[in-house]
This record gives C-alpha cells, sequence and structure tokens, in this order.
C-alpha cells in the first residue's frame, strides 16, 4: 500500500495546504507567505507522487528481514513534518516561528534516527527499547522537565501579574504551602501507587496552566496598566512627585570616578564640581555629540532632581509643532546620588542655551557650554 | 624632518627581525642590530622616551634610569653567569657530578634578594604613580577627545589665560610653557590613548569616561606623539603634536583662536570657495561664525554623517601646521622644517605666523580634498556604510572638480 515516504510527503502537502489557508486569513500581506507556502506544496506533492510511484525506491532484495515485526509504531514522521511546516512558515511569518521549526526538526530527526537504529540492533523487542532509552532519556528528561517547569512558571507568573497585589502575596504563600505538604505526603507514603502520584501532579500543573491561560486573557492588574502605558521618554521633570517614574529612587551609584561633572545642590546653592578646576564652578564646557556623565548630588534637606533644558525639540504630531526636551534624575534624597547622561549634538544657538537646574529652587542654575 | 623620516629607524627594526631566520643573512643581522644598537643614541627622534621635557615626564625619566640601570646590571650578572656555567660544565664525557637537591639557606637567600630589590622599587614606583596621579595643583585645563582617527582640543572658559569663550582645535595641541595642564581625556568611539613622550606617559581615552593626564613642558617646543591604543584601520595615522608656547604667545595664540569670523573679500576667488564649502562641506565640517546664504548661522551637523559624531572644527585651521591627525603637513616641506628646527626662544613666532600662502603645502591639501580615503585609509566608501547606518567613519570620496578645489583652497587659506 502506500509507502513510509509517501505518508510523509502527503502530510507535509497537506499541512502545507492548511497553512496556506490559514495565513489568507491571518496575515495581512500574504503575497510572499503564499508563493513560499504554494512552492512548498508543489514540492512535496511532486516528491509524494515519486515515493508512491517508485515505492520508496526500494526494492524486495533490499527489505531487511530482522526488523520487519520488530518495529513499532512512531509519531516521528509526524512531528518532522510539522517541524518541516514551522520552518517554511517561519521563513515567512518571523523567525520565532523559524528557529522552533528548526529546534522540532532536529529533536524530531534525532529521535527518528535513533529509533529506527534501535529496533534494528537485535531480534529482542524489549532489548530493542532498552536501547533506545539508554542513550535518549538522559536528554529527553531534562528538556521535557525544564519545558514543563518553564510551563508552569510562566503560567504561574501570569496569575501574579493579574491577582492584586495582596491577593498576590497569600497565594504565593498558599502555593508554596501544599507544594510543601505534596512533598511531605509523598514522603511518608512511598507505597503510594504510582497512578495516584502522576494524577496528582498533572492535575496541580494543568490546573496552574489553565489559571495562567485565563489570568492572561484577562490582561495585567491596574496598576501595572498605569505603569505601562506612562511614557519613559517624557518623564514629568516637576518639582512634585511622579507617581511612577519616582518610584524606588536610586540613591547609591557605582559610577563614582571618571564623571565630567558632580553637581552637588548645598543650603539652596547648585554648584559643579569637575576634576581639575580647584573651585566649584557655575559653567560646564561638555563635549558635542558625546556621552556625558553628571552625578547629582543632593545634600538639600529636601528630595530634589536634576533636570537639564536640552531646548526644543520636534515632536511626531502634530508636524511642525515642538516640545521643551528635558531629561532628569528621579527625585534624590538628601544625602543620596544619581547620574544623569547628556548627549548634546549641536552648540546652542543665538537666544538658547542649555541649563542645569533644581524644580523648585529658584535662581540657580548651570549652564551646559557645548563648543 | 618628515614623517616618513621619523619612522624610518622603525622599519630598520622591522627588517633585521625577518632577516635573522636565514643563516646567509647572519652578517647583515649584525650589521643591522649595530644600526638598531645606534639607532638608540640617535639624537633626532622626536618620540624618544628618554629625553624628558618636563617634569612629568622626568618624574618618570627619574624612575626608569635607576630601575633600567639595576636591572641592567643584575642582567649582566645572570648572563655572564650563564655562559660561564655553559663554557665551565660543557659535555666533555666527563662523569656526571653528584646530584643534590634542597638547600634552604639558598634558595631563601635566592628568594628574598629579588624581593627586596622589588620592594625598593615598588616603594619608588608607587611614589611616582601618586605624583603624576595629582589633579589637585592644576592650573589649566583642556578637553581632549579622540575618535577615528584624530584628536579634537577644546578649552573651557578660562579667564585667567584670556580664553572667556571656549576654544577648539585638533590634531596640535597648544598648550603655555611652566603650567600644569590637566588634560581631560574621553572618546567618541573605541578606545584611545594620548602620548606624548617628551611630557608624559600614556592614557587611554575611553567613551563614556574622563580620565586626565598630566601635561607640563620646560621651554617652547614642538613635541610629537601618537595614539598608541589600536583603534581601527587608521591607527597608525592617528598622530598629535604639543606645542609648548612661552606665556606671552600663548596669550597671542588665544586671541586669535577667539577672533570673529572675517568673510572673504567680495568677488574673490576665497568667496566662491565659501559658497562650495558652504554646500560640500558644512554638514560634518563647523567654521565658527560662518553664515548660510540667507544669513543664518551654518551648525554644521556632523552627528548625523560621520560615526564617531564629529569632524575637526576648520574656524582656524590655517593656525595649525599639520591635518588629518597630523599625519599630513600643512607646511610646505621648507617652512615646516624651519619651525621643527627654530631655536626654542624662536618657536613661538614661527608658529604663530601659521600658514602663509607661500608657505602651504598645496600637494596634500588638494590631494586631501581630492579623494580623502586615498591619503588615509577611512571607511569612508559611500556604498558601504551599511554597518554604520549610513555614517562615515573619516572624510568621504566628495568627487569635487578641480575648480573647486582651487577655489576651497583659497577659502581655507582665510581660516587662520
Ligand atoms: C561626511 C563628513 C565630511 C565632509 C562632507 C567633509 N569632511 Fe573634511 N573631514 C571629515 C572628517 C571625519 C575628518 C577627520 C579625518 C581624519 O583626520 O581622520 C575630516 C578632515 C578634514 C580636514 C583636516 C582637518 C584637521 O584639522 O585635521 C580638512 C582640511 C577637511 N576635512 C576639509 C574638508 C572640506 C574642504 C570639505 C568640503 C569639500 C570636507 N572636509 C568635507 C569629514 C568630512
Ligand atoms: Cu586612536
Amino acid at each position: 500500500m502506500f509507502s513510509t515516504g509517501f505518508k510523509y510527503f502527503i502530510g507535509v502537502t497537506v499541512l502545507s495546504v492548511v497553512a496556506l489557508i490559514m495565513s489568507l486569513f491571518v496575515l495581512d500581506q500574504v503575497a510572499l507567505a503564499g508563493v513560499a507556502i504554494s512552492m512548498l506544496i508543489v514540492v512535496t506533492a511532486l516528491l509524494a507522487g515519486i515515493a508512491v510511484v517508485t515505492r520508496d525506491g526500494q526494492t524486495k532484495t533490499s527489505t531487511p528481514e530482522l526488523s520487519k515485526d520488530l518495529t513499532t509504531k512512531s509519531i516521528w514522521p509526524l512531528v518532522t513534518s510539522i517541524g518541516v511546516v514551522l520552518l517554511a512558515l517561519g521563513l515567512v511569518i518571523s523567525s520565532l516561528v523559524f528557529f522552533s521549526g528548526v529546534i522540532v526538526l532536529l529533536a524530531a530527526l534525532a529521535e527518528w534516527m535513533v529509533k529506527s537504529w534501535s529496533e534494528r540492533s537485535s531480534r529482542d523487542a524489549s532489548y530493542n527499547s532498552s536501547a533506545r532509552k539508554r542513550l535518549l532519556n538522559p536528554i529527553e528528561f531534562p528538556v521535557l522537565a525544564a519545558l514543563g517547569l518553564g510551563v508552569v512558571i510562566y503560567s504561574f507568573s501570569r496569575i501574579m501579574l493579574t491577582v492584586n497585589k495582596s491577593i498576590g502575596a497569600s497565594l504565593f504563600i498558599v502555593f508554596g504551602l501544599v507544594v510543601l505538604i505534596t512533598g511531605i505526603l509523598f514522603a511518608v507514603k512511598p507505597n503510594m501507587k504510582r497512578s495516584l502520584v502522576v494524577a496528582i501532579c498533572v492535575l496541580g500543573a494543568v490546573g496552574i496552566f489553565v489559571a495562567g491561560i485565563i489570568s492572561a486573557s484577562t490582561g495585567l492588574r491596574e496598576d501595572l496598566v498605569i505603569a505601562k502605558s506612562e511614557s519613559h521618554e517624557h518623564p514629568e521633570c516637576g518639582a512634585e512627585r511622579s507617581e511612577h517614574f519616582d518610584k524606588l529612587a536610586e540613591g547609591n551609584l557605582s559610577l563614582r570616578s571618571s564623571v565630567d561633572a558632580t553637581i552637588e545642590l548645598v543650603d539652596g546653592k547648585l554648584t559643579a564640581r569637575i576634576v581639575g578646576f580647584n573651585k566649584p564652578q557655575n559653567s560646564v564646557t561638555i563635549r558635542r555629540s558625546t556621552a556625558t556623565n553628571f552625578i547629582f548630588h543632593n545634600l538639600d534637606a529636601k528630595e530634589y532632581r536634576l533636570v537639564a533644558d536640552l531646548g526644543n525639540r520636534a515632536v511626531a504630531e502634530p508636524e511642525g509643532k515642538t516640545e521643551k526636551n528635558l531629561v532628569c534624575t528621579q527625585l534624590t534624597a538628601q544625602g543620596a546620588e544619581q547620574a544623569l547622561v547628556l548627549k548634546i549634538d549641536k552648540p546652542a544657538t543665538v537666544g538658547t542655551s542649555y541649563i542645569l537646574s533644581v524644580p523648585g529652587i529658584e535662581g540657580q542654575s548651570i549652564e551646559l557650554v557645548v563648543p | 624632518m618628515n614623517h616618513s623620516q621619523r619612522h624610518s629607524n622603525l622599519k630598520t627594526r622591522v627588517a633585521s627581525v625577518l632577516l635573522v631566520t636565514s643563516k646567509k643573512y647572519q652578517k647583515i643581522f649584525g650589521v643591522a642590530m649595530a644600526t638598531m644598537f645606534a639607532a638608540g643614541c640617535a639624537q633626532n627622534a622626536p618620540q624618544d622616551t628618554w629625553q624628558p621635557k618636563g617634569p612629568n615626564a622626568k618624574i618618570i625619566d627619574d624612575l626608569q634610569q635607576p630601575v633600567f640601570a639595576v636591572a641592567g646590571i643584575i642582567g649582566l650578572i645572570v648572563a655572564v653567569a650563564i655562559i660561564y656555567v655553559v663554557f665551565k660544565y660543557k659535555d666533555r664525557g666527563q662523569a656526571i657530578p653528584e646530584q643534590t637537591h634542597g638547600k634552604p639557606a639558598l634558595e631563601i637567600t635566592l628568594t628574598i634578594i629579588p624581593a627586596l630589590i622589588l620592594a625598593v622599587v615598588a616603594v619608588f614606583t608607587f611614589g611616582a604613580i601618586f605624583k603624576l596621579a595629582k589633579t589637585d595643583d592644576t592650573e589649566m585645563i583642556i578637553n581632549v577627545t579622540g575618535q577615528q582617527w584624530w584628536w579634537e582640543y577644546d578649552y573651557p572658559a578660562q579667564n585667567e589665560f584670556g580664553i572667556n569663550q571656549p576654544i577648539i582645535s585638533s590634531g596640535q595641541l597648544v598648550m603655555p610653557v611652566g603650567t600644569k595642564v590637566l588634560l581631560r581625556e574621553t572618546s567618541r568611539d573605541v578606545i584611545h590613548s594620548y602620548w606624548i613622550p617628551a611630557l608624559n606617559g600614556k592614557r587611554d581615552a575611553v567613551p563614556g569616561r574622563v580620565q586626565t593626564l598630566r601635561l607640563e613642558a620646560d621651554a617652547p617646543g614642538l613635541f610629537a606623539g601618537q595614539c598608541t591604543e589600536f583603534c581601527g584601520l587608521s591607527h597608525a595615522n592617528m598622530r598629535m603634536e604639543a606645542i609648548a608656547l612661552s606665556k606671552a604667545d600663548f596669550a597671542k595664540w588665544v586671541a586669535n583662536q577667539q577672533a570673529a569670523y572675517v568673510a572673504p573679500a567680495k568677488d574673490s576667488l576665497a568667496q566662491q570657495g565659501e559658497a562650495v564649502f558652504l554646500n560640500q562641506c558644512v554638514r560634518c565640517h563647523q567654521v565658527n561664525g560662518l553664515l548660510r546664504a540667507d544669513g543664518t548661522p551654518a551648525i554644521a551637523a556632523p552627528d548625523e554623517n560621520v560615526w564617531s559624531g564629529a569632524a575637526p572644527n576648520l574656524t582656524h585651521l590655517m593656525s595649525r601646521n599639520t591635518f588629518a591627525g597630523a599625519t599630513f603637513d600643512l607646511l610646505s616641506k621648507q617652512c615646516r622644517d624651519e619651525v621643527w628646527n627654530a631655536p626654542s626662544d624662536e618657536i613661538g613666532a614661527k608658529y604663530l605666523a601659521g600658514v602663509t600662502e607661500d608657505c602651504l603645502n598645496q600637494k596634500d591639501l588638494r590631494a586631501w580634498l581630492r579623494n580623502a580615503p586615498a591619503m588615509k585609509p577611512m571607511y569612508a566608501n559611500p556604498t558601504q556604510l551599511t554597518a554604520t547606518g549610513g555614517k562615515y567613519r573619516g572624510m568621504p570620496y566628495l568627487a569635487l572638480s578641480e575648480d573647486d578645489i582651487s577655489k576651497l583652497v583659497a577659502y581655507l587659506l582665510t581660516l587662520k
């Protein structure tokens, strides 16, 4: 009847047809994907035809007697064809799909190879299967375990991102307790039925997985949604505390030496300390288009932030409009330090200047001179 | 003396190493060795590390002289001992002498003596390191920025020196004598290293960091150096010179660097050159005070066109003697020799004369404008800029006509 090779190629063909139809619905632009998948269909259909006509190129004499009744059912042809389809689809859709195709394909080919090798290694079926296991179990178990754990952990993290903060904390405790108790149970009852142990574990994993899917489709909890929508490129650089930008403000720096200048705020006075200048300065000459590091050291009694006013910049919408180009540190507590990195590409033009200042402290500023 | 002469010694050395491999050339090797040895005594070697011309280099020299002497004496003793042993005990068929193992007294002595010598060297080395790292006695600050493949200098406003607006220059570092100058170095692309052997050791210019290097010259003079951290294709063409001027001459130099831009005379060749410059060059090169045809200031945009984000500021190009990473001379050979060979007290006046039309090295400057990457290897091929997102590394080939080049040269000559 149908030869193995034929089944394989016809399988790929059918799956490709499915993929083509799906891509018509899923993708906005099918042109390239359509051509690629159609070519795949044509090629695999042709190969399937050749395979069935030539009966996989097998002649009677080359069929080894030995293995016939020792071969067992195999899922690897199916997995291989899935890999090929992922590979082809990935070429047009995304590199992520492409690489998962590569991985599936490589894994399936390796499994397939070892399986068919083991089935021909002796006349004893149980020996053959143990040979296969010896070779592949040391790889299969860790990989499968890692995958399984990954799914569980990822699902759990989705749950934690959805539930309310305090519920999340208790959930974490409960989950930990459940794991601990189940572990103790297994330990004190070593004779428990194997199927029962498996059932408990699978049930737990599936439960978390399902809860994870539900959480992911529910979306993030509200404060995370707000934090996400807040722009990091346009931080609020005012005197008042910004709810998210100023959260968990840094107070310590590893970047201490080799900075361009340390800007100090003492008793309402703003000065720049620059290595080499013996006295505090009120202007800093910085290099054009060079990343320049500053440290803001707040020695005043209140929280303050350092703001660099870099003139105006064009905004995307509406065209022709400009907005203030501000760069700032977070609110910095008394005695704490923060870094500010600036890159200024053009010298200031007539009538404009680049200024460092501290909102809430009037009449104090440091000029940034860009030659 | 020109740049190729300065490096002929190096060529001899490389050649001599290559020749050793063949026995036939041993005689030549001997001669080469002798040449090499003699090269060590060369008087006219601007990058000689044994001729300090300022207190910082002197600190290093005062350390290396005695260390070299001690190391030399020890080296000699060891060499003589080895030669003696080799000849004394050479195999004449005699019986193998008694084999011993472990002589604690001897071993301990032979460990303690070198340790003591190294400890003494370490004390003086640390002393020198701390002296060279001092920054609190600085009298003048110059920002030094490295990029592929030239150095930029900018002088922050320092009223005591008459600098009341930043000065910006490239290639040649101009400084007053007898003044504790502190370089604040950084880089715009990869790591470079600043080294003027006559004035101090090396200091790396590292992107994102500002590192300092003290410089001070005892007397007016010209001191050559080169980038000493491999930084890409034209690393070998990334040179620099430090020019120490008397305080009076330095004040003149400062005044000239701050002088307002003077537009070329109406209907002159130079004025046509200014127009070409506005068209072709101003997208990379800043000339302070230059106005566009519509009267707005021409602000260069090297950040949009050059990978490092910078191109030399040409406002006072002709006040320098070299260009393109101090690799080529702006002065003709004769005029340049006159500056380099001038006695210390005349160097200032000669240097401040800058580049006059008679002294201009037309050939090299024209060749640079005609096709810069042909003169200095740079990744500036317009068709191969994908790696840098369309930006040039170095100055590109601009396909200028000879006519335009003449106009540009006339214009550049006005930038004094
Ligand atoms: C794409 C940017 C770019 C353009 C356009 C450009 N240059 Fe340059 N130019 C550079 C860079 C970068 C250097 C530094 C090269 C080096 O030294 O390695 C340079 C160096 C020079 C130097 C040597 C300056 C010095 O102090 O060392 C001169 C002179 C010069 N250019 C003139 C011109 C003129 C005249 C034009 C217009 C015809 C022009 N350049 C156009 C990028 C540019
Ligand atoms: Cu370099």
